[in-house]
């Protein structure tokens, strides 16, 4: 088995999960991942979806992609461990001290910033990626093309302002 | 903390989206092709943010073109539905310049952080607490937040625009990403901690 596989195998792949996910024999309903973050914080912290009104409201969709995460999370974990053989415990991405630095508690700092920030933005936009672009753009549904935009563009007007140059 | 685990996988067997081992399916083969392509990687989406690595881009447009116009069939043939997401203006416009920020500085999203905590980074486990937290707001200030988040525009596709053109509309859209997926620059930043090599087309 090749230890990596191209975007083109890696599309074809992904469209066709989408596809099934999609369709009557599979999930009958898209792909998502952002609502799993909330959901969890609900299940960590006890909150009773009859006392916070987003709880009882993602209480479903939630638990799907809940269970559906855990599923990516083996997934990644035996291909990390048996076809790429990338596992390994490391903290700052090599990209990261080349265009930013070397510091441990700034990456630290800005991936727990960031992570929170993500999912207060994925959550205000009604989904993320997955949602808005996977699943949104291959219904050609507007509101997932108008979230792609607006990412694409934020994406790399913060990374020229957030990047040191090379 | 237990039963509410347990009240999860309850409600996937009662919901009818597939039993709880078919998500569990769906989750695994999604975690696995990412890990493959190794799009859950920091250097593919941040480096996307520095025009230093065009995998993610490429790979999305592709496979959004390819499942297009397959889900279009697939729906005219009765063998799946449309779940369309409304346009709730204001949240798309505030949540999507937010979440891009914190895209290009964390170099993941909800969808590929789990799989990057499972090759053992642990960066990415502390963004994943940072994002626990931020549903733990979001869903504290939602009362607040949904005045922000209108108007709703309502659930429109784009075929659903040019009614009686829908098939050209699918069909152009689907081979025009097609394309845009092969004209951008097949750039790739090897990272020499992975010893990685190009993967071949």
């Amino acid at each position: 088995m090749p230890r990596k596989i191209s975007w083109f195998t890696g599309g074809i792949l992904m469209a066709l999960l989408i596809l099934f996910t999609f369709s009557v024999w599979g999930a009958n309903r898209p792909i998502g991942a952002s609502t799993y973050v909330p959901y969890f914080a609900g299940v960590i912290f006890g909150l009773d979806p009859q006392h916070y009104e987003y709880m009882a409201q993602i209480e479903k969709p939630g638990a799907w992609e809940g269970v559906m995460l855990i599923g990516a999370f083996l997934g990644g974990l035996f291909m990390s461990l048996f076809v790429t053989k990338t596992f390994r415990f490391s903290v700052i991405p090599h990209l990261w001290k080349e265009r930013k630095n070397h510091s441990v508690a700034s990456r630290l700092f800005w991936s727990f910033v960031s992570g929170f920030v993500m999912i207060v933005g994925a959550r205000l936009a009604g989904g993320c990626t997955s949602g808005h672009f996977l699943s949104g753009a291959s219904q050609i549904a507007v509101s997932g093309l108008i979230f792609g935009g607006i990412v694409m563009a934020t994406v790399i007007v913060t990374g020229r302002l957030f990047y040191k140059k090379k | 903390m237990i039963d509410r685990i347990m009240h999860m996988f309850e409600i996937v067997n009662t919901e009818g989206h597939g039993s709880v081992w078919l998500v569990l399916f769906i989750g695994f083969v999604f975690g696995a092709i990412i890990q493959w392509a190794r799009v859950d990687k920091f250097e593919k989406i941040a480096g996307f943010a520095m025009l230093e690595d065009m995998t993610v881009p490429k790979m999305l447009f592709f496979s959004i073109g390819l499942a297009s116009i397959g889900l279009y069939f697939m729906i005219e043939a009765g063998w799946a539905h449309y779940h369309v997401k409304p346009i709730m203006l204001g949240g798309i416009v505030i949540g999507g310049i937010l979440f891009g920020i914190a895209m290009a500085i964390f170099g993941k999203c909800p969808g590929t952080g789990p799989i990057s905590v499972a090759e053992g980074r642990i960066d990415v486990l502390v963004g994943a607490i940072g994002g626990i937290f931020g549903g733990l707001f979001f869903t504290w200030a939602y009362p607040w937040f949904k005045q922000i988040m209108g108007p709703n525009l309502g659930k429109l596709t784009l075929p659903g625009l040019f009614e009686g053109h829908a098939h050209l509309v699918v069909l152009i859209y689907g081979i025009a990403l097609v394309v845009v997926a092969f004209a951008i620059p097949n750039l790739e930043y090897l990272d020499p901690e992975d010893h990685e090599d190009k993967a071949e087309l």
